[in-house]
């Protein structure tokens, strides 16, 4: 074929740099044509994006007392393939891991590379398991970081924290209002292993650092807390009624200081609780407030011009027939000629209803509205409701006289000491607050007044009236705390009847007042739900008070706040 | 005869290739430093590798340590909680004893009417760090 050597040589170097240029072309094709597609191949075998656990922020009171905290915990996790000898691991691992030898020699005996063998062991057990396993040289068992929220108090606030599910998410309380500030931001690192498993770090690649969550600051203070569950356990327990709530504020600021309802649950075993001890009463139960909701229309009435604190009003000596319905007084008493400040002293049905009447269906209703009632207060928890304030067009003849005693009303307990507060703070309705601070500021506090609802002169004349109804005069006279002036009003109405009108012999009972009358810095309500004692016991003065009297003793106290020597001789007259 | 193997020698000497020293042990060098070079390059990678092992193993140490010290934290929050003392006081292992006003004296002066909007409270605030 070919004649001559140099032919043949020619040829070959052809064949031969034909070769070349092809290997070329296909080393220039993997190299840049599939570039994206085999690094991609390798990426995915040798390369994964690793996340970094972000810490959930804590909460804490406002004196810095962990309320929610993060306790680091490990996933325990077997490797089939690596175990050599399942029998003497399970012999070291089982009473770290709290599981039977057998039980857990049984899983172990596995060829699959990646086996959960349990959750949540805790950082110390888990740690001297891997030490005594390193020390008898056995391998096949890897921890897994992660992270379990505990609530140190238990029972304890477990209204206002909430808890969070099983992924580390807020489902109720502050947990889930502030879910997004406290749960932060996970990052991540893209990292290379070898064959092994074993990470290259020299080949790290992009990192993004996780962002831990905010820690947040409650107003809660748990001294004044304690006192209030302990108090509220001690009415449980004497009264066995269906549930009970107290909210304890600084009328001032509108700062919750102390938040409890009955029944309650544990958030470190929320699988345990029922929803019936889950829901936070103070915020999502509404009820008709009795003879507290005296102080709209006598506040109401005052503030317009339309009586003083001194007229007088005709009771109708207990029997007030108005609207074709006889109305009668709660205590059957039969009042006379009585002042309007003596109508909330006494607790004056009549005396409340013609107030109202003078007042007429929309002014009254806008004094309603204008104390919080049938709004929300937009508190920093999560499920509460506005109650139930009707307009006047779907109001009959009776109505406003009903609504003057607290009825054809429904409000919620932290409606209800809203608006006692109001009057303690000069009139001023206050936002409730119940974060204090985060710790980067992100999470805002909102102290703010959210209206006048009635002149300082008006709420300073309601305030004498209210302190009047804690003394020998009045309906609440259990209320009184030794050495301090208390003001308040009682509140007893009748549970309503889901099948229409009202329940006999059962009634909700509440008392909310403050203290020191003349310079407020604590404003409490108290409600007991279907207490267990007589009909003829069962009021607001002589269920709620008592209970009231008792948080607020140990409040001044725990406060040191300054005692009114006048107040401390009177009550030592009294007993 | 003797010119014949002067001319002879001279020209085996020129047909022979002679070894340049110079530039022989310049291209040693040369291949010596790119040895050397290459070695030192592997010698880093090891030593990259090493390092990156031990920074791997410090980084466990020190997650694992502030796990110990967060699980440490939480313990010492837990013994310390209310709950906790509240159980204690239950099992008489703690006792509260009253302090009678007489024998309290007040460096401070109570909170009045006069003070600011601020509740005075029975423990300090902490501030957050």
């Amino acid at each position: 074929m070919f004649r001559n050597t140099s032919n043949r040589i020619g040829f070959v170097c052809f064949l031969l740099a034909s070769l070349f240029t092809f290997f070329a072309f296909r080393l220039v094709d993997l190299q840049v044509g599939g570039h994206e597609k085999f690094l991609k191949l390798a990426a995915e075998k040798h390369g994964f994006k690793q996340p970094i656990f972000a810490q959930r922020g804590a909460i804490y009171d406002r004196h810095g007392e962990a309320l929610a905290v993060n306790v680091p915990v490990r996933t325990v996790t077997a490797d089939g393939t690596r175990i050599k000898d399942p029998a003497a691991l399970a012999h070291i691992a089982a009473p770290f891991l709290g599981v039977k030898e057998s039980e857990l020699l049984s899983r172990l005996s596995t060829k699959r590379p990646y086996v959960v063998i349990q959750n949540g062991v805790s950082e110390l057990d888990a740690t001297a398991m891997m030490n005594a396993l390193e020390t008898a040289k056995l391998q096949g068992l890897y921890l897994q970081e992660g992270a379990q929220r505990v609530y140190p108090n238990g029972k304890m606030l477990c209204h206002v924290l909430g808890f969070v599910d099983h992924n580390g998410h807020g489902v109720d309380g502050v947990e889930k209002v502030f879910d997004q500030a406290l749960a932060g931001r996970n990052g991540y690192r893209h990292v290379e292993h070898d064959r092994k498993g074993v990470e290259i770090v020299l080949y790290r690649g992009q990192e993004q650092p996780a962002e831990n969550g905010k820690n947040i600051t409650l107003t809660i203070d748990m001294g004044l807390q304690a006192i209030v569950e302990k108090e509220l356990d001690n009415a449980m327990a004497t009264y066995h009624p269906a549930g009970a709530t107290a909210v304890l504020i600084d009328p001032v600021t509108g700062e919750i200081l102390a938040m409890a309802s009955r029944p309650n649950y544990d958030p470190n075993h929320f699988n345990d609780a029922t929803p019936e001890q889950m829901r936070n009463r103070a915020i999502t139960d509404m009820y008709e407030p009795g003879s507290v909701f005296k102080i709209v229309a006598t506040a109401g009435a005052i503030n317009e011009g339309i009586v003083t604190e001194n007229t007088p009003i005709f009771c109708e000596y207990g029997h007030f027939l108005y609207g074709g319905k006889i109305l009668k007084e709660a205590s059957h008493e039969a009042f006379g000629e009585i002042p309007v400040r003596d109508v909330l002293v006494h607790s004056s049905n009549i005396g409340a209803a013609k107030i109202a009447l003078k007042m007429g269906d929309d002014k009254y209703y806008e004094y309603v509205r204008r104390f919080g009632f049938g709004e929300k207060t937009k508190i920093q928890l999560p499920g509460e409701i506005s109650g139930l304030v009707n307009p006047p067009s779907r109001w009959d003849k009776l109505t406003l006289t009903r609504m003057a005693m607290g009825q054809s009303v429904a409000a919620t307990a932290i409606q209800v000491v809203m608006a006692m507060s109001t009057i303690a703070n000069r009139g001023k309705l206050m936002m409730p607050q119940l974060v204090c601070k985060s710790s980067d500021g992100s999470v805002p506090a909102n102290s703010a007044v959210r209206r006048e609802v009635v002149s300082s002169a008006v709420a300073e004349m309601i305030n004498g009236a209210l302190s009047d109804v804690v003394s020998k005069r009045g309906t609440a006279i259990q209320a009184r705390v030794e050495g301090y002036t208390v003001a308040g009003k009682t509140g007893t109405a009748q549970k309503i009847n889901p099948h229409g009108g009202y329940l006999n012999d059962r009634y909700i009972v509440s008392f909310a007042g403050y203290l020191p009358a003349e310079n407020p810095r604590l404003a409490a309500l108290v409600v007991v739900d279907d207490a267990h004692v007589a009909s003829s016991a069962n009021y607001g003065g002589l269920v709620a008070a008592p209970v009231f009297s008792k948080i607020g003793e140990a409040s001044a106290r725990y406060l040191d706040l300054p005692m009114n020597p006048a107040e401390l001789t009177s009550t030592n007259k009294n007993n | 005869m003797s010119s014949f193997r002067n001319t002879h020698q001279h020209n085996r000497k020129k047909a022979n290739n002679g070894i340049e020293v110079p530039l022989l042990t310049q291209w040693l060098i040369l291949f010596f430093v790119l040895g050397l070079s290459g070695l030192f390059f592997v010698y880093l990678k090891n030593q990259q590798h090493a390092i990156g092992k031990q920074t791997r193993i410090i980084e466990e140490q020190l997650v694992g340590a502030h796990a110990h010290n967060d699980a440490l934290i939480a313990k010492i929050t837990g013994l310390t909680s209310r709950g906790a003392l509240q159980h204690k006081l239950d099992e008489k292992c703690l006792d509260l004893v009253p302090i009678p006003e007489t024998a309290i004296a007040r460096i401070t002066m109570p909170a009045s009417s006069q003070e600011g909007d601020g509740m005075r409270t029975a423990s300090v605030s902490l501030n957050f760090k």
